[in-house]
């Protein structure tokens, strides 16, 4: 049982280190939260419903609603991020809330309110036993899915020359452009990258809910914003811990309190959160250099 | 900057000011302003959508035979409540302030006590479009009417079924976050120990939890597995639980209520073979609710997507009803023939409020999801001694 938990728990806490990672990417660079990202996932979900209604195999179907999300989060900067470049965290910050609330109405004025059912293959609903014990192919994939996409983007973020400036930009964007690096390309691939999160993040929370609602992304999009500042607001390396010891919480405190306590879960995490804050203001592993506009 | 504002602060008020005035100058002496304080998005609008759907129907029908009562142009005035019960308490108000005479709340019961807050000092009748807590009227007062079938008489006809089914052993499901999640798998639960079966566990969850996966483990581990789960979550908890329950490898049957009587359940297909629902009737052949769908389809285009059509269908004949027994468009007066109703031939049942605290008496349909139908189990109305007590 106590195995068995565990997979939960490392299962949930990758999804939400992807999320998290998402928005640190984007915070890093721009100094933006950008709270619209939920919607990327929603988006993504919808893209995966419509190509399956089209009849792509399901893998195909996969790699168009990713690509969806990435490229729809290139279009949000394009559209509404770039005429704000240089304004105040609070604009910004608004700004993300406002194409959230868009996207939203949209959603549901323009495709239905109602959550569409994602019928996923049957496959995915199995589970493999070795004696008494249990692990279903959803958690599994779930935390494949998430290992692979943080090693990638370590690799990406290490090895290649745009990674590299995107970590300089980072720490300090000004002298990443006085070494003529375009800064639209840097903040263009944070965005793509984010998307690409935002996309996978998406696959796996649908694998798991079997619906699609205009509303999907508030949740995701909450815990990822917890996560990252646990974390260590900025910093990647943080986000993914922070993600990780989300999940590790809501799974252990749902797994072990009583059926009384049960409701005030929530509660209970988040005074975590704030006791975490209490001892380490900047979160679990701070940025290198903290963003301040 | 602030000029500006005092100028928008002026343009606006102008604006309300005027359209209160419009409004009000409109109703003329032979109409009857209905307010529909209901969810155009957010959680609630898949509910909320349906069920007016059906209303405005009713109403398009009466109107175009005289009105309610044969004498009073029903004009109904909609207003989105964004699935907020703040909200909802701030468009009743305008709905009042518009002249209300008859008052529409959402399906659950949380904005409809607080639309019926304003509605109750009034005296004006409050319909709640298929709220189904049996808390709710008692909640609020006289004025307010419940019109599908209460939770804790779906919950009873499921527990009869499954006692009959032969099933001892149950697990319930319940959410402290709507009376609808909190209470319905409970009053299962009473039911179902009074008639011989046993609760083997209980659970809980947050609506909008991402994540079941612990619980669905502490019911792998229970000692004495159950042979039946019973819950209220609806979508979009219903089908992740599901989902994830299925995905690890839990094949115990899953039992529901009305609230899962959807299209997007249903688009669930093989995932959902064998969960028991209810609805609050069904259109066999050659009866008035097939009538009802046929007539449906052609009115909005497409057919009905659950029981939710019907019921907003009926709530437009028991106004037309209560005018015509009334004489008069008094709203006190409307209430005390919508409390007298009895034996009231409905579409898919007959309807009885005098006896009841304002919940009505009528029949359950139950139904079963089998290979991506919906398959009609029976029809029947629970012994009322047997349905427990709110």
């Amino acid at each position: 049982m106590i195995a068995q938990q565990i997979i939960n728990a490392v299962s949930l806490g990758g999804v939400y280190a992807l999320l998290a990672l998402g928005l640190a990417i984007v915070f890093s660079i721009v100094g933006l939260i950008n709270f619209a990202h939920g919607e990327l996932m929603t988006l993504s979900g919808y893209a995966l419903l419509a190509a399956l209604v089209f009849g792509l195999p399901f893998p195909a179907a996969v790699l168009v609603a990713v690509s969806c999300g990435a490229l729809a989060a290139v279009a949000m900067e394009r559209v509404a991020f770039r005429p704000m470049r240089g304004a105040s965290v609070t604009s910004l910050l608004l700004t993300s809330f406002a194409v959230s609330s868009l996207l939203k109405v949209v959603f549901q004025n323009g495709i239905s309110a109602r959550p569409q059912a994602v019928a996923m293959p049957d496959w995915m609903t199995g589970a493999f036993s070795f004696g008494d014990f249990t692990i279903g192919v959803g958690p599994s994939i779930s935390i494949v899915v998430s290992a692979l996409a943080l090693i990638a983007l370590e690799l990406f973020l290490r090895r290649s020359v745009t990674g590299t400036a995107m970590r300089a930009a980072a720490e300090d964007f000004n002298v990443v452009r006085l070494m003529g690096i375009p800064a639209s390309r840097i903040i263009a691939t944070a965005f793509l990258l984010s998307g690409l999160l935002a996309g996978l993040a998406a696959m796996l929370w649908v694998a798991q809910r079997a619906s699609v609602d205009p509303l999907m992304g508030f949740t995701p999009v909450l815990k990822a914003f917890i996560a990252a500042v646990v974390g260590g607001l900025g910093s990647l390396p943080g986000a993914v811990a922070g993600g990780f010891l989300l999940g590790i919480i809501e799974v252990l405190l749902q797994a072990t309190l009583p059926a009384a306590v049960a409701p005030y879960r929530d509660a209970i995490v988040l005074s975590g959160v704030i006791a975490v804050l209490l001892v380490r203001p900047q979160g679990l592993i701070p940025a290198v250099r903290v963003q301040r506009s | 900057m602030p000029k500006l504002y005092r100028l928008h602060r002026a343009a606006l008020y102008a604006a309300v000011f005027g359209t209160a005035v419009a409004v009000v100058s409109t109703v003329s002496a032979e109409e009857i302003v209905i307010g529909a304080a209901t969810a155009q998005t957010g959680g609630l609008a898949p509910y909320d959508q349906p069920a007016l759907a059906g209303l405005r129907m009713a109403l398009d029908e009466l109107n175009a035979k005289g009105g309610l009562g044969g004498k009073y142009t029903a004009k109904l005035i909609i207003k989105d409540t964004r699935s907020d019960t703040a909200q909802t308490a701030t468009v009743a108000q305008e709905l009042i302030d518009a002249g209300a005479k008859i008052m529409i709340t959402p399906c659950d019961a949380d904005p409809s006590i607080s639309a019926g807050q304003l509605t109750q000092p009034l005296g004006i009748p409050t319909l709640t479009l298929c709220g189904s807590a049996p808390v709710l009227t008692a909640a609020v007062g006289d004025v307010m009417f419940g019109t599908y079938p209460a939770d804790n008489v779906q919950a009873t006809a499921v527990a009869d079924f499954a006692i009959a089914e032969g099933k001892k052993k149950v697990y319930l499901l319940t959410s402290p976050d709507s009376t609808y999640t909190a209470n319905l798998p409970e009053y299962f639960g009473t039911v179902f120990e009074k008639k011989g079966g046993a609760i083997a566990g209980r659970g809980t969850y947050t609506m909008g939890q991402p994540d079941f996966s612990a619980e669905i483990t502490n019911i792998k581990n229970l000692a004495e597995q159950p042979d039946l789960i019973m819950t209220a979550a609806y979508e979009p908890d219903f089908p992740a639980f599901i989902q994830q329950l299925r995905g690890a490898g839990v094949t115990i049957p899953v039992y529901g209520a009305d609230a899962i009587g959807t299209p997007t359940i249903k688009g669930l297909g093989k995932l959902v073979d064998g969960v028991v629902y209810t609805a609050a009737g069904y259109a066999e052949p050659g009866s008035k609710l097939e009538a009802f769908d046929a007539a449906f389809t052609k009115y909005a285009g497409h057919a009905p997507e659950s029981t939710y059509e019907v019921n907003g269908y009926e709530i437009g004949l028991i106004l037309d009803h209560a005018v015509k027994t009334a004489g008069s468009d008094d709203p006190k007066a409307i209430r005390d023939a919508i409390a007298g109703i009895k034996d009231f031939e409905g579409i898919a049942g007959k309807i009885t409020y005098a006896g009841t605290d304002r919940m009505p008496l009528r029949p359950v349909a139950l139904m079963r999801y089998e290979g991506g139908e919906s398959k009609h189990i029976q029809t029947m109305i629970p012994a009322a001694a047997d349905v427990p007590a709110p």
